[in-house]
């Protein structure tokens, strides 16, 4: 879930794809046509297919939230229930319609390590003229096991800057328990995700208002804002295609393989602590993520209505 | 302790002044004279106050810090407990030294340990890499944070300065720690304020288990000059760096090493653990892989074992 107060985005997904799980190869992914559709297609779904196709960010930048929700689909499939989101959820808007969100959310089978995966888009004009986009993927895992969670956000108010959240957030106090940082962050050499991205005279530090988002992420997280000013070598889009891109899935890749599908066998009382503390990080991400934006973004009233929801489906 | 992995400082001190409490005070301390009755010890521990290496607004810097801590907290504190060879050491060229000074708290107190000191090493280049450092530990018998400083220059127009209040308990099960002691406190104004510098720009310490023990309002970053001439390091140093180091110091002395704070017994296991992670940590990066390569292997170890020993008794 976005983590940055001050803009969310939930790119909601939907794929028309068989529910099957492929083992570890990328697929190439283009865009999702929307004709082809089953006979049990209902203006639902079209809605649903329409919003998928994220259409109100750029080319490289829907590129990217079309394949890593493919991979997702294709990966974890078979492993996830359908959303049961209700329609008023799953897409909504302002009552002056200058603002939309799509969001979608499947929990696991209860057989899965996944306790639910959420994705979604809000667009937003601004009254300066421009508009707020979110896109945002995030997996949720439940406590049988005690791998990282997944994040991701792109937040961009204007066409030369833009927000980046990529985390592989921990589950654990990683002092009490350094085993934790080291198989995880350590012996993965994950960081040298973040310090990829860092040589791009572009990129600089984002430091979020909220301490606790920054208590939340991880030591590698990848929390920087993107700036091309004037720059004439380079724009947005380009960075998300050549550098963005690249890193956000390969961190999926690993977020699939080795924390969302390799079994661990987590006992008591560690369950139960995983438990406690999912239970705070969720609720806390619909208290001060959501809690504080959704009102501003989409009025009280239908921020009531959505939160109200997914904050059942959080604790569920 | 320090907490960068390459170099490490400490600046070890004990003012040889009576030892009593003055409520909140700072004292204006240039330089510390020393009583008639100095020994050789004294005259281990007075060297070590000078920081000699040290650029005059960094020296003042760490002598007014060390004062504080003596004034206010010295009549908790025990003399030094480290032995004279881990209290000053050299490698064997002679051409890096280090002073040392841990100070164990009372039984009776609330603080473990401060531990202080500095090391100063010529490098090939020509140039010199000094550390100085003040780290102030607290006991399972408080929860309040334990208090960081490390500056790190090795070269004339940059240096790495941490400066935090850091946490004793995991902020996201324990929110409320988090209020207390970060958000109600308004903290990340000090950050902030070292961040409106143009010269200064985010660090991160290549060591995660150093990302991770510290807060989120921690003061972790490289002041650059560059080559400039409207600024040096010299007038950062007295003009930012020192104002929000004492004032974080001064916090932590009254807001987290004197005010009694109530622990369950319960919670005191879970602290002492952490604590003795964080301790440990600190030890591993700061001292474990740079020690060797600045001062030999012999003089390494003994210092290193020294300490192991002492923060995992």
């Amino acid at each position: 879930m976005a983590m940055i107060s001050g803009g969310f985005s939930y790119s909601a997904l939907r794929l028309r794809l068989p529910s099957c799980s492929i083992p570890s190869s990328r697929l190439p992914v283009s865009r999702t046509r929307s004709s082809g559709s089953s006979a049990s297609m209902d203006s639902g779904d079209e809605l649903r297919q329409k919003y998928m196709e994220f259409p109100y960010v750029s080319g490289p930048h829907r590129d990217l939230m079309v394949e890593l929700l493919s991979s997702v689909e294709t990966r974890l499939g078979s492993s996830l229930q359908p959303c049961t989101l209700p329609p008023h959820v799953r897409h909504f808007g302002n009552p002056a319609g200058t603002a939309y969100a799509c969001i979608q959310l499947r929990h696991g089978l209860p057989s899965s390590q996944i306790d639910f995966i959420l994705g979604g888009w809000i667009h937003s004009k601004l009254p300066s003229g421009g508009a707020l986009n979110i896109t945002s993927l995030s997996g949720y895992l439940n406590s049988s096991t005690d791998a990282p969670n997944f994040r991701l956000e792109l937040i961009q108010s204007i066409p030369t800057s833009l927000i980046l959240v990529l985390d592989l957030t921990p589950r654990k106090d990683l002092i009490l328990h350094p085993h934790h940082l080291k198989t995880y962050y350590e012996d993965t050499l994950l960081d040298r995700y973040r310090q990829r991205l860092h040589m791009l005279p572009e990129v600089s530090p984002y430091i979020s208002p909220s301490l606790y988002v920054r208590a939340a992420v991880s030591p590698t997280a990848i929390l920087v804002s993107i700036d091309v000013g004037a720059g004439e070598t380079t724009n947005i889009e380009e960075i998300i295609r050549d550098h963005v891109g690249p890193v956000a899935k390969e961190l999926l890749q690993f977020w699939i393989e080795s924390c969302a599908c390799t079994e661990r066998r987590v006992g008591e009382p560690e369950t139960a602590y995983l438990a406690e503390r999912d239970r705070i990080i969720k609720n806390k991400t619909i208290e001060l993520d959501l809690g504080s934006s959704f009102p501003r973004l989409f009025g009280q009233d239908v921020a009531d209505r959505v939160l109200t929801v997914l904050k059942e489906h959080y604790n569920k | 302790m320090a907490v960068i992995s390459g170099c490490f400082s400490y600046s070890a001190f004990h003012f040889p002044l009576p030892s009593c409490s003055t409520p909140s005070s700072r004292l204006s301390v240039s330089r510390i004279r020393l009583s008639a009755s100095m020994n050789s010890s004294d005259e281990l521990r007075a060297k070590l106050m000078e920081f000699p290496h040290v650029s005059a607004p960094h020296r003042d810097l760490m002598v007014e810090l060390l004062s504080s801590v003596e004034t206010r907290l010295g009549s908790s504190l025990q003399p030094c407990i480290l032995p004279p060879d881990v209290q000053r050491f050299e490698n064997p060229a002679g051409t890096a030294s280090a002073s040392l000074q841990l100070r164990p708290g009372l039984p009776s107190s609330q603080i473990d340990l401060i531990l202080g000191g500095w090391i100063h090493c010529k490098l090939p280049s020509g140039g010199a890499l000094n550390i100085t450092s003040l780290s102030g530990y607290l006991k399972a018998s408080t929860d309040a944070p334990h208090f960081l400083l490390d500056l790190i220059q090795g070269s004339p127009t940059s240096l790495v300065l941490i400066l935090d209040l850091s946490p004793r308990k995991d902020l996201i099960l324990h929110p409320n720690h988090l209020k207390t002691y970060y958000e109600d406190t308004q903290l990340d104004r000090h950050r902030q304020r070292l961040h409106t510098l143009p010269e200064v720009r985010p660090y991160f310490s290549p060591s995660l288990g150093v990302r991770a023990l510290l807060s989120p309002t921690a003061i972790i970053v490289t002041i650059d000059v560059g080559t400039s001439e409207t600024t040096n390091i010299e007038e950062i140093i007295r003009d930012h760096v020192g104002p929000v180091a004492k004032e974080l110091l001064q916090f932590w002395i009254e807001s987290c090493a004197c005010p009694e704070r109530h622990v369950e017994e319960s919670e005191m296991a879970y602290l002492a653990e952490r604590d003795r992670i964080i301790k440990n940590t600190a030890i591993e990066v700061d001292l474990g892989s740079s020690f060797p390569r600045l001062f030999g292997q012999d003089v390494a170890d003994r210092v290193l074992t020294f300490l192991k020993e002492y923060y995992n008794k």
